[in-house]
């Protein structure tokens, strides 16, 4: 194939952004300065991200994006040796993260490699059970760890215990100890995602393709019906928002419910009555961990948790007694999904009359039932539990730095890269020390007022869905199962429109619920904006997660930035029988509320007919 | 009660695959198919007693017995020319009051069951014997009056020349009883072709569906683009949906059986003509035939639009799915050690999960 996407060392800088790369790591910059790596980077396929991110990076945020790329490729690379697949390399234009998969060229090396993860891999795939009782125990003492850190302004004075205890260390050195501490936390909780996860893609994919083979176009979800674990833990928090709405029944606190008052008012309305105490403490009790369910994906900070918000919750709740008042059922009975994922798989099975076809079908099931609670559970620790307790910490050091000036406002953190906040930190710290005015007042809010400002033109701009040259065929195994980029995906997007320009009305994103739908936009960027939705409007959003369920009884269809045909939004809406489009990458930004759009869960297009007045 | 033999009219609900003495094979399909839950059209049998019962007080059989032999040997010549005494003999007659009034009874009360004072109707023949297509059916039949002369029509379609040929050369005698189909003329909001199967290539774990406006004539003859569903058989999830362009119908003329051609408005040309719940209704119904048969089946269905859902989803026709039911397919996978040898396998190859 000789047509190649723009060499990813010509994209023009967006005008009044130069110097841009400093908000960024310096290896995540395209570069000409060595020969070797410009060559490296020119020869190679980079597309964008937009599974992962929907809007470009803010500086601090970056380091979820850094730790996967070390994580995940180690495990391909140097644990499991993935014959065909090194790593994942990343980098960043414009504050888009472009990615590129790393195969293994010599077809000997890869020979080479088959008996080394037949072993390695194996073990794991033998071990499954124990080791992943393991990983929970592991998983539990990070997160206990993180819990523990804090970070308040340093003090006037040592306390006087650290005299008499004979300490011997400050609160300055405390301080950023505990800094370090927490990122080892971050990269060690991201070292133990990919632990299970790639051979768990592995496992499912390979059950997946078999099934497709034997079964042509058979839908993901129907494959993902047969093999789900029973017990996910996703949906946890789902049924504590359930069985608190049971109880508030029980203890006759509906008409508490019914006020119109916002979760902080109503908790203390409700601490005034025992009936009400006893409510409040099974809250407490749900809330930790499970109302660190995100409202997003996790990824980004804007992304927050139903405890950073109770009003979230607390809405579901009032939607459940609602239901449950109307005699609705609610919740999924264990028993019934337990029975029917097995009718489900001993149906297809009888379907296939080929004995060798049958063994094949079996084998893979059995594998990938076991490797699948991981997959489906994996997320809660780490994108939700995790990532919603780390952001909160970043948010207590955002808060000692504004209120020693070096930031305007606690939210302006997220403008400085993670090993600039240490340098800030080294700046208080040896000041508060020393018991003069650091540098960072003068130096930080200047600074972030223009990254602000390259952060806005950013966002303005449309990253190119890939850059370097096409190869001739793509068959890195993650790179096409999780973004689906395949050679005749590469091929679509250079015969595509050129990029950025005229107004698009086209978007393409992944089928996620079949059914062709025509209606009104209403484009929520979080779920805190679900009361604007009107009935037999079309849900457009960056990404949903349980706590949006109040929105699917009333739209026709949705459209999700990111997400492949298992997220959220996409088994909702096959439940309810809506037509969905996911992982358009830009829908919340190309479309506006009020515009006439068609979605087609089928292609996964959506059309842009008409556009709202105005 | 008079006993089933001696019955001039059985309800299609009383009788079954056994009954094809009785009521001729259509028709004993038909009370099958209603056993296995399979829905269709609401009607009644005419019997092959009520044929008999007519020839004798009409004195058509003594008439034709004793003319018949008098035409010699059995040529083309003579059989056109018994066609033409019997069937005159036939269409002329006078119904007998007992039958007339039996029949028109059991029309009204079709009518009353559908809803509607006068009743479309087909009028299907339906020997005991299969002989493939000789004898007559007349579509979109309404009223006392038309239904007795279409029932005489059909009784005398029986002595077509085909048909006499066809009893001549198999040694059968001239004289032929034939059963009639009475059901509810289907009023097809939307008609279309259920596969047990894709027909594309063959696999069982799905069923299509193709589906457009009016009459089910526009589908088959392939007049239009339908809209077609692709539907997981198993779980019945609705997997696949191509709009099709539906831009003409087939609808019957006010009366009279003739089907004309109409074209579709253009907003309905845009929507899905299947709900969600029809979908899965048919799909539904496809699974039970194809469970009953014990084999794929593809399926003519209408549905009708005087009546409410799910009773109006109607079965106008099954048969036997012939092309991939007769193919032999060999595996699709390879034979592997175990499931680690599959898991690498599909590593190296890096196939594209959809």
């Amino acid at each position: 194939m000789s047509k190649k996407f723009l060499d990813p060392h010509e994209v023009p800088t967006i005008p009044g952004t130069e110097g841009w790369e400093r908000m960024y790591p310096y290896q995540y910059q395209f570069s000409q300065d060595d020969p070797k790596r410009a060559a490296y980077e020119s020869s190679q396929i980079w597309f964008y991200d937009g599974l992962h991110y929907p809007e470009p990076h803010y500086p601090f945020d970056l380091l979820w994006d850094e730790f996967w790329s070390l994580s995940l490729s180690q495990y391909n690379t140097r644990h499991f040796m993935i014959p065909p697949a090194l790593g994942i390399d990343h980098r960043i234009v414009n504050g888009y993260v472009y990615i590129s998969p790393v195969g293994v060229p010599d077809p000997k090396e890869v020979e080479k490699r088959v008996p080394l993860f037949l072993e390695r891999a194996g073990y794991y795939y033998q071990n499954w059970d124990r080791l992943y009782e393991n990983w929970k125990k592991k998983m539990t003492v990070v997160i206990e760890q993180l819990q523990s850190i804090s970070f308040t302004d340093l003090p006037e004075m040592e306390d006087i215990s650290i005299i008499k205890d004979g300490v011997g260390k400050g609160s300055g050195y405390e301080m950023l100890k505990r800094y370090d501490d927490l990122l080892n936390l971050g990269l060690l909780c991201w070292q133990y995602h990919f632990e299970f996860l790639n051979l768990s893609y592995a496992a499912q994919v390979t059950f997946f393709n078999t099934a497709d083979q034997i079964f042509p176009g058979i839908p993901i979800s129907t494959l993902v019906k047969m093999s789900a674990g029973i017990e996910a833990i996703l949906f946890r928090p789902d049924a504590e928002l359930i069985n608190l709405a049971k109880l508030a029944i029980d203890l006759g606190l509906e008409e508490v419910f019914k006020k119109p008052l916002k979760a902080k008012e109503l908790m203390a309305e409700l601490d005034k009555i025992p009936s009400g105490k006893e409510w409040l403490k099974q809250l407490e009790k749900s809330r930790y961990p499970w109302f660190y369910m995100s409202t997003g994906t996790g990824w980004y900070h804007t992304h927050i948790s139903w405890n950073d918000n109770l009003d979230i919750p607390f809405e579901s709740i009032r939607t459940n007694i609602r239901a449950i008042k109307e005699g609705k059922s609610l919740g999924r009975p264990t028993d019934e999904i337990l029975k029917e994922r097995d009718r489900i798989a001993e149906e297809y099975r009888k379907l296939i009359k080929n004995e060798q076809d049958r063994e094949a079908f079996d084998q893979c099931l059995a594998i990938a039932k076991i490797v699948m609670p991981y997959a489906e559970d994996h997320c809660f620790y780490v994108e939700h539990w995790f990532h919603s307790l780390f952001w909160d910490k970043i948010r207590q050091i955002g808060k000692v730095l504004s209120n020693a000036e070096f930031l305007e406002d606690t939210e302006d953190i997220w403008y400085m890269k993670r090993d600039e906040i240490r340098q800030a930190l080294w700046d208080y710290a040896t000041a508060w020390a020393t018991g003069v005015r650091p540098r960072g007042p003068s130096y930080w809010p200047k600074e972030i007022a223009w990254r602000k400002g390259v952060y806005e033109k950013f966002k303005a701009w449309t990253p190119p869905p890939a850059l370097g040259v096409t190869p001739e065929v793509v068959t890195e195994p993650f790179t096409i199962v999780l973004w689906g980029v395949t050679t005749s995906t590469l091929q679509k997007w250079l015969a595509g429109p050129a990029e950025g320009e005229g107004a698009e009305n086209e978007i393409q994103g992944s089928p996620g619920s079949s059914g062709v739908v025509e209606g009104r936009a209403r484009v929520l960027k979080s779920v805190e904006e679900l009361a604007d939705l009107k009935e037999g409007e079309i849900l457009v959003a960056t990404t949903t997660s349980p706590s949006w369920a109040p929105a699917f009884v009333k739209i026709k269809g949705a459209v999700t930035d990111v997400g492949g045909p298992m997220c959220h939004a996409a088994i909702v809406c096959r439940e309810y029988g809506l037509p969905t489009v996911v992982g358009t990458g830009k829908g919340t930004q190309l479309i506006k509320t009020g515009d006439l759009i068609r979605i087609d869960g089928d292609t996964g297009k959506v059309t842009i007919l008409e556009r709202a007045a105005g | 009660m008079v006993e089933k033999e001696q019955r001039f009219i059985l309800w299609y609900d009383e009788i079954d695959g056994n009954d094809y003495p009785l009521v001729g094979k259509k028709n004993a399909n038909l009370g099958e198919m209603i056993k296995a839950g399979i829905p269709v059209a609401p009607g009644f049998a005419i019997t092959i007693h009520a044929n008999d019962r007519f020839l004798i007080e009409t004195n058509i059989k003594g008439e034709l017995e004793r003319q018949i032999p008098s035409l010699g040997e059995v040529t083309f010549e003579s059989s056109k020319k018994a066609s033409e005494i019997a069937m005159g003999l036939i269409e002329n007659a006078e119904m007998p009051p007992q039958l007339e009034d039996e029949i028109l009874a059991n029309y009204h009360r079709l009518c009353e069951k559908t809803g509607s004072d006068v009743c479309p109707v087909a009028v299907r023949s339906s020997g005991a014997i299969s002989m493939s297509g000789q004898m007559e059916t007349y579509l979109n039949i309404r009223g006392d009056r038309d239904l007795i002369d279409y029932v005489k029509k059909c009784w005398a379609s029986a002595y077509n020349v085909e048909a006499i040929m066809y009893r001549m050369n198999k040694g059968m005698s001239f004289l032929f009883n034939i059963g009639i189909g009475v059901p509810k003329m289907v009023n097809s909001r939307v008609s279309g072709i259920i596969f047990t199967i894709n027909p594309v290539n063959g696999d069982p774990s799905k069923i299509s569906i193709d589906a457009s406006y009016g009459l089910g004539e526009a589908v088959v003859s392939g007049l239009v683009t339908p809209d077609t569903y692709l539907i997981d058989k198993v779980t019945l999830d609705i997997i696949k949906t191509v709009m099709g362009s539906k831009e003409t119908q087939c609808v019957y003329r006010e009366a009279g059986s003739d089907i004309i051609q109409k074209e579709v408005p253009e907003e309905r040309r845009k929507m899905l003509c299947l709900s969600r719940d029809e979908l899965k209704e048919l799909a539904r119904v496809g699974k039970l035939i194809e469970n009953y048969y014990g084999k794929p089946y593809d399926i003519e269905f209408g549905i009708d639009a005087d009546m409410p859902f799910p009773e109006n989803i109607i079965v106008l026709q099954v048969r036997p799915e012939s092309v991939w039911s007769k193919k032999e397919t060999g595996p699709k996978m390879e034979k592997k050690k175990d499931p680690m040898e599959r898991i690498l396998g599909q590593l190296l190859t890096g196939v594209r999960l959809r």
